[in-house]
């Protein structure tokens, strides 16, 4: 009969035969954690981010990037239902969850600053880097603000991207020297991000003599802005600004073109997702300016390999956030690399110092980080959506025109 | 734009507003006024109506980002759009009643509310996961005819929101006052006990109120979709808390209440807007409410208290 004690004899029986199994193991696995805002107003942009990170893993573990070294991804979602976007609080969980997992060695991550900023004290204590491919709000990075988001000390928050102390401001010139805009009216959307580079836009704008003729803030689960719309047409600016991300830009979008034609409309790296194709679309979309934190490369001949083994893998097209993801994840294979070269074990201080010595050739150029995490060539590139009717009308590639790299402060 | 083409502008805009809030709200108060049960799902109910307009305005051949139609074919397929997504918000409110409420009638206690917030949250999470997080695009067959008012534009949706709302509440105002049900419905909302023994078949009543409210909430989802040219599963908390407000404001219980609360909140929501800030809209609102329900703390119009004359 089988009694408790007998199936806890046979258990530690089977426990023990197994236990010995794991000494021949050939391969270290070695988890990367990747953590994008996978439900809400984002969760298109976001997928294209997970793709990126999740490309650079399966190819390392396909060419036998690190010998001995089988790399896993961790993929979290920090978007939560409630919240219909990214939830900073989701983001401190999933921190804790590959803080509490030993094979985590650092992360690619987060998409969103407002979850960053929740992240990193978290990570910071728990000695675990992570490179993020486009959160872009500078005090994450920001020796000011080390005791917040770096309590622990040595810098653990790295980016493949620029910040918005030069998305916003870089736009701000755009809009003064080549578009001679005079007047211009700024909104965000009450996230970390979206207020960090609107305020950042705002104060270059008014520094370039740009009249600031207000500034108003849009309730992301709102469906109605006809009100602050209708306040920005009485006020007459010739331009408008928006700091934020898609679950609020998408309704702007559509909203504003009835009610604020022919008014030069621009926003940041929050906008230049596929929601804004599919999302807000043709011919709501038509005529906004974008930026991205980062170089425009996925038209660049030489990745075209890169984009179409992309495309063969997800069906999807990428875009330069997906780019960002793919070399962030290479700049920490590469960190893993060299940290077994020299036969010490891969640890998360190893990793992360080797993340911080970095000078790894990506798809964007060469990166390699200043002494804060941040990425040292900072490129602001321009993007206006313009329809192209030799493209599916969702293409990400095509239906934003890119424009040029923005004017640095 | 002069001022008083903005202040005109922000009118048309909160009443467009406050029309969707006033429909919404009578469910509320629809619910409330027989069984004193706040109605939680009804958030999403609401929610769901507005994927079901699109499922219907999609069966109809009518595509996100189609063709626009005019004159009668596009009278029938709003026609029968606003009959079928009526009738299923309807069905879905009295399955609820059925299935989640029944059983907990005369359970004492917060626990019939507590579980219409359960139901919502079910509503929610189950069109999330079977539909995606992401905004679907409404379809749209209403044309771009808008008609300029000295600065201001009236649009062509927005009559339509008016006209059926109005439509609506004067179709259920009519109902409650004059139809059998609608006067055993009124009976129950005075004292049920007395009603039963008088022989009103109150669980009809109870149907009736939920089926009317659901139908409406439906009805406002479908006008929400086409309004805005969007619907997702999270459109229900932010609508549906306006619209509580709106019903309590009134005078929860109270249907005409319910429509005067939902055109105060959507005008509110729009001055505020133009008058302080966007981001102020819900503390203008909150503190409204606070102020009304101190002075009159049965709402504007009052509770529908039993008239013992």
């Amino acid at each position: 009969m089988l009694t408790r004690r007998s199936v806890l004899l046979a258990t530690s029986a089977l426990a023990l035969l197994a236990l010995p199994g794991r000494g021949f193991a050939a391969e270290q696995v070695v988890k990367i954690g990747i953590d994008a805002s996978l439900t809400g107003g984002d969760a298109q942009s976001a997928l294209l981010v997970k793709n990126g990170a999740v490309l650079a893993i399966e190819e390392a573990n396909a060419n036998k990037a690190v010998p001995g070294v089988k790399f896993e991804a961790m993929v979290l979602d920090d978007g939560t239902a409630t919240a219909g976007q990214y939830d900073p609080a989701q983001g401190a969980i999933n921190a804790r969850k590959m803080v509490a997992d030993h094979a985590v060695v650092a992360a690619v991550g987060p998409q969103m600053s407002g979850v960053g900023k929740a992240m990193a004290p978290i990570l910071s204590w728990g000695d675990l880097a992570t490179i993020t491919p486009s959160s872009t709000n500078p005090d994450l990075t920001d020796p000011k603000f080390a005791q917040q988001y770096r309590p622990a000390g040595k810098p653990i928050y790295f980016r493949t991207v620029a910040t918005d102390a030069y998305q916003g401001p870089n736009m701000a010139n755009y809009f003064a020297d080549t578009l001679k805009v005079k007047s211009v009216f700024v909104l965000d959307d009450t996230g970390a991000y979206g207020e960090g580079l609107a305020n950042a836009f705002q104060a270059q704008a008014a520094k370039k003599g740009i009249k600031v003729l207000g500034r108003d803030k849009l309730d992301p689960k709102a469906a109605d802005y006809s009100a602050v719309l209708t306040k920005i047409k009485q006020l007459n600016p010739q331009a408008l600004y928006y700091g934020g991300v898609l679950q609020a830009g998408v309704k702007l979008v559509k909203q504003s073109y009835d009610i604020l034609p022919g008014v030069v409309k621009a926003g940041g790296d929050g906008l230049s997702g596929p929601e804004m194709l599919t999302g807000a679309g043709f011919p709501a979309a038509e005529g906004w300016y974008t930026t991205n934190a980062s170089p425009h490369v996925t038209e660049d001949p030489a990745i075209q390999d890169w984009v179409a083994r992309y495309k063969a893998k997800f069906n999807l097209l990428p875009d330069d956030y997906a780019v960002t993801a793919y070399d962030a994840t290479l700049v920490i294979i590469d960190a893993v690399k060299r940290v077994a070269a020299t036969g010490k074990p891969v640890t998360r201080a190893a990793v992360r110092d080797a993340i911080q010595t970095a000078k790894v050739k990506t798809l964007q150029g060469t990166v390699s980080f200043d002494a804060n995490g941040d990425i040292e060539d900072r490129v602001i590139a321009i993007f206006q959506v313009h329809k192209n009717d030799k493209y599916p009308l969702d293409d990400i590639i095509h239906q934003f025109r890119y424009v040029g790299v923005a004017p640095q402060a | 734009m002069t001022a008083a083409d903005v202040y005109l502008q922000q009118a048309i805009n909160g009443l467009s507003l406050g029309a969707m809030y006033a429909l919404l709200a009578l469910g509320f108060t629809l619910v409330y006024g027989i069984l004193e049960l706040i109605n939680f799902a009804h958030f999403n109910v609401f929610m769901v109506g507005s994927f079901v307009g699109m499922w219907a305005l999609e069966a109809f051949g009518v595509m996100p980002g189609g063709a626009q139609q005019a004159g009668l074919p596009l009278l029938g397929v709003l026609l029968a759009a606003f009959g079928i997504t009526m009738l299923a918000s309807g069905v879905l409110g009295v399955a609820i009643e059925r299935i989640a409420l029944r059983p907990l009638r005369n359970v004492r206690g917060p626990a019939a509310m507590i579980t219409t917030i359960g139901v919502s949250y079910i509503l929610f999470n189950v069109v999330l996961l079977a539909l995606g997080a992401d905004n679907k695009n409404y379809p749209n067959p209403l044309p771009a005819i808008s008609f300029p008012i000295g600065g201001a534009v009236l649009r062509l949706r927005e009559v339509l929101i008016w006209a059926v709302s109005l439509l609506l509440m004067g179709v259920l105002v009519w109902f409650v006052q004059f139809t059998r049900l609608g006067k055993a419905m009124r009976a129950t909302a005075q004292d049920a006990e007395a009603a039963r023994m008088m022989g009103v078949e109150v669980d009809r009543v109870i149907i009736a109120a939920f089926f009317l409210g659901s139908a409406l909430a439906g009805a406002g989802g479908l006008m929400f979709g086409l309004y805005y040219n969007f619907t997702s599963y999270i459109i229900g908390f932010t609508a549906g808390l306006r619209a509580f407000t709106a019903a309590v404001l009134g005078g929860i219980g109270n249907v005409p209440g319910a429509m005067i609360g939902g055109l105060i909140i959507g005008l509110v929501e729009a001055w505020g807007g133009q008058l302080i800030s966007a981001s102020w809209a819900d503390v203008i609102i909150f503190s409204i409410l606070v102020l009304v329900l101190v002075f009159r703390p049965a709402g504007l119009l009052g509770r529908l208290t039993p008239n013992r004359a």
